[in-house]
């Protein structure tokens, strides 16, 4: 866990809210550095599923650690079911996709990001490559999953599930996908103080110079066309309207979700799955971002085994950000505290900078100019003498 | 009948499929269920929570996959857009007006497309997803005669609309219609709704057991 924590630090300066840091967002790295996403060379040793996420040991060089621990693809096989039939397992390929592609692709940034994230580092289980080709049909995928091409790794979050689990599975991601979505893209992007003072800040201090004026800007145009192609043709005349049943959805939706999870550990028992991921990508940023209008985040905080369940996840697969759920009003000043020698800085370094621009515009067009005369003129005629310069020019 | 149907119900609720009730239309599956429900019928009062909530999933799920699959069908693959859906779509309209909407529509389609993730997929990937949406459900229903055993819900109208309209629509491509097929207790399933609840329709229009 701390090679992982040390590569990903080594990545990206750690500014901003841990879950959401949208530079650890590995397009600017895999899209040009990791053309195959592939692990071949480990050898892992094949264990059991281990209940509290201890990650196998891997036999392989630093550089396939960084690889999977950026969240590569993790593709289960198409194992057979235990009375023979095959059962078709989910995999995140979508949403490493989306990971590759990044802002062009939608989501929602870091729930993608952070869906694998989960994924690769919890419930991640080594079973043999001994799928024959003849019997799959080729793994299952999320929906809206772009790449076939990717051969299927050694990785199998879902290898205990039954079928009828792994149709649950892929049921209630597109349930998530069609419901709560559009809420949060709308919560995030489309709502204007949560837009101003959260989402855009964290965008525009994880993006290098030039790009933070105007990328944020540009993905939540469009994030908006998005939604308005998902939910606007259906009743465009009252927004208003509109926007109250889709909050509505997203609760029953939410309520939905915490019925399913019920009192268990996880959605399909004890051990944690691909839909586990999936769950909590979507719900972390929810219920950790400060939001200003969080209506949404206050129906979520209302559903206790949500809540325990997400902050369960937190302190088994992300302890160095910090396992608990911190009522947002109490910690103001910590995140503040940490921005502001930087905000110090750039301040100071664009005054200089500012300063510096006057001074040499004013030197070159000779406006204010350096003499190298004798110190003991008066002022009145070293000021004449400044006059004269500037007639001969 | 369908498009005529779709031009009245575009001036006043917007989508089909609509019911007409005294003086109100209610129009989609969801508005129409929750109306029926406020007269005091509905199909999943037997259900527990958790059931429910798998029942809404696996709507979602048939939502997501074979609605958008249909849809990309019909307007994103060059060959049935050409033979099929252009001619169907434009014929209740005079000359220029049916080749005018109809590309219209297949912009506005294709833009959905994109904005979902499904622009870059070809038909091959589309149908994929079919296949697995199509063993999801498949699994769910196992041996059962509904898929909440005994009675028929929201899930089981759902599912078996959408697979009658692929069973029974002839298209230039008859590859989403054999993925379909692909799997005996979903058509035993279409069959036995049909035959339960259409059996009085089903000799004279175009039934499963024909195609």
């Amino acid at each position: 866990m701390e090679q992982i924590a040390k590569t990903w630090a080594l990545r990206e300066p750690a500014r901003g809210p841990w879950f959401l840091r949208p530079g650890l967002r590995p397009t600017l790295h895999l899209s040009s550095t990791a053309p195959a996403l592939r692990c071949p060379d480990w050898e892992v040793p094949v264990r059991k599923l281990p209940s509290a996420g201890v990650l196998p040991a891997f036999r392989g060089d630093s550089r396939s650690r960084s690889w999977f621990a950026a969240g590569a693809f993790l593709s289960p096989q198409r194992a057979p079911d235990l009375d023979g039939q095959q059962a078709p397992r989910p995999r995140l390929s979508a949403n490493s996709n989306r990971l590759l592609d990044g802002p062009r692709r939608g989501g929602l940034g870091g729930k993608s990001c952070l869906a694998s994230l989960c994924y690769t580092q919890g419930p991640v289980r080594v079973v043999p490559d001994r799928m024959p080709p003849s019997l799959g049909k080729g793994p299952w995928s999320l929906p809206a999953s772009p790449s076939r091409s990717s051969p299927p790794q050694k990785y199998n979050a879902d290898y205990d599930l039954s079928a009828r689990q792994g149709a649950d599975t892929l049921a209630f991601m597109s349930l998530l996908e069609e419901k709560l979505l559009p809420v949060l893209i709308h919560t995030f992007w489309v709502d204007t103080k949560n837009y101003v003072e959260v989402t855009r800040k964290w965008y525009a201090e994880a993006m290098p110079f030039p790009l933070n004026f105007f990328l944020p800007g540009r993905m939540q145009r469009q994030f908006m066309e998005r939604l308005q192609l998902l939910c606007g043709e259906h009743r465009p005349e009252n927004e208003e309207e509109l926007e109250k049943e889709l909050y509505q959805e997203a609760r029953e939706c939410l309520t939905l979700l915490s019925q399913r999870l019920g009192s268990q550990k996880f959605f399909f028992g004890d051990a944690p799955a691909s839909l586990d991921a999936f769950v909590f990508g979507y719900l972390a940023p929810l219920l950790q971002a400060r939001l200003p209008s969080g209506r949404l985040q206050a129906h979520l905080r209302g559903l206790h085994n949500l809540c325990a369940y997400c902050a369960h996840i937190l302190s088994l697969y992300f302890p160095w950000d910090g396992a608990e759920v911190p009522p947002p009003r109490q910690t103001p000043a910590g995140p503040e505290a940490e921005e502001e020698p930087y905000r110090r800085r750039n301040q100071v370094l664009s005054v200089l900078a500012g300063l510096a621009a006057m001074a040499g515009y004013a030197l070159l067009s000779g406006i204010v100019s350096i003499q190298r005369a004798a110190p003991a003129r008066a002022p009145g005629t070293r000021s004449l003498s400044m006059a004269d310069e500037e007639e001969d020019e | 009948m369908s498009l005529v149907a779709e031009a009245f119900v575009s001036q006043i609720a917007g989508k089909v499929p609509f019911i007409h009730v005294g003086n109100q239309v209610v129009s989609e599956l969801g508005p129409i269920v929750q109306f029926v429900k406020a007269k005091g019928h509905s199909l999943s009062d037997g259900l527990d929570e958790v059931q429910k909530a798998e029942m809404k999933a696996y709507m979602e799920l048939v939502n997501n996959m074979l609605l958008t699959a249909e849809l990309y069908l019909q307007w994103c693959d060059e060959a049935t857009v050409g033979e099929i859906t252009h001619a169907r779509y434009g014929s209740p309209y005079p000359w220029p007006l049916n080749h005018i909407l109809a590309y219209q529509k297949q912009w506005e389609v294709k833009r959905k497309m994109k904005a979902i993730g499904w622009g870059n997929k070809t038909l091959d990937q589309v149908l994929e997803d079919v296949d697995q949406c199509c063993q999801a459900l498949s699994q769910r229903l196992g041996t059962q005669p509904y898929f909440f055993n005994k009675q028929p819900t929201e899930l089981d109208a759902l599912v078996f609309g959408h697979l009658y309209t692929i069973l029974t629509t002839q298209l230039t491509n008859d590859e989403l219609c054999e993925k379909v097929k692909n799997y005996s207790n979903l058509l035993a399933f279409c069959r036995r709704i049909e035959q339960h609840y259409f059996e009085d329709r089903g000799k004279g229009s175009s039934s499963i057991r024909s195609s």
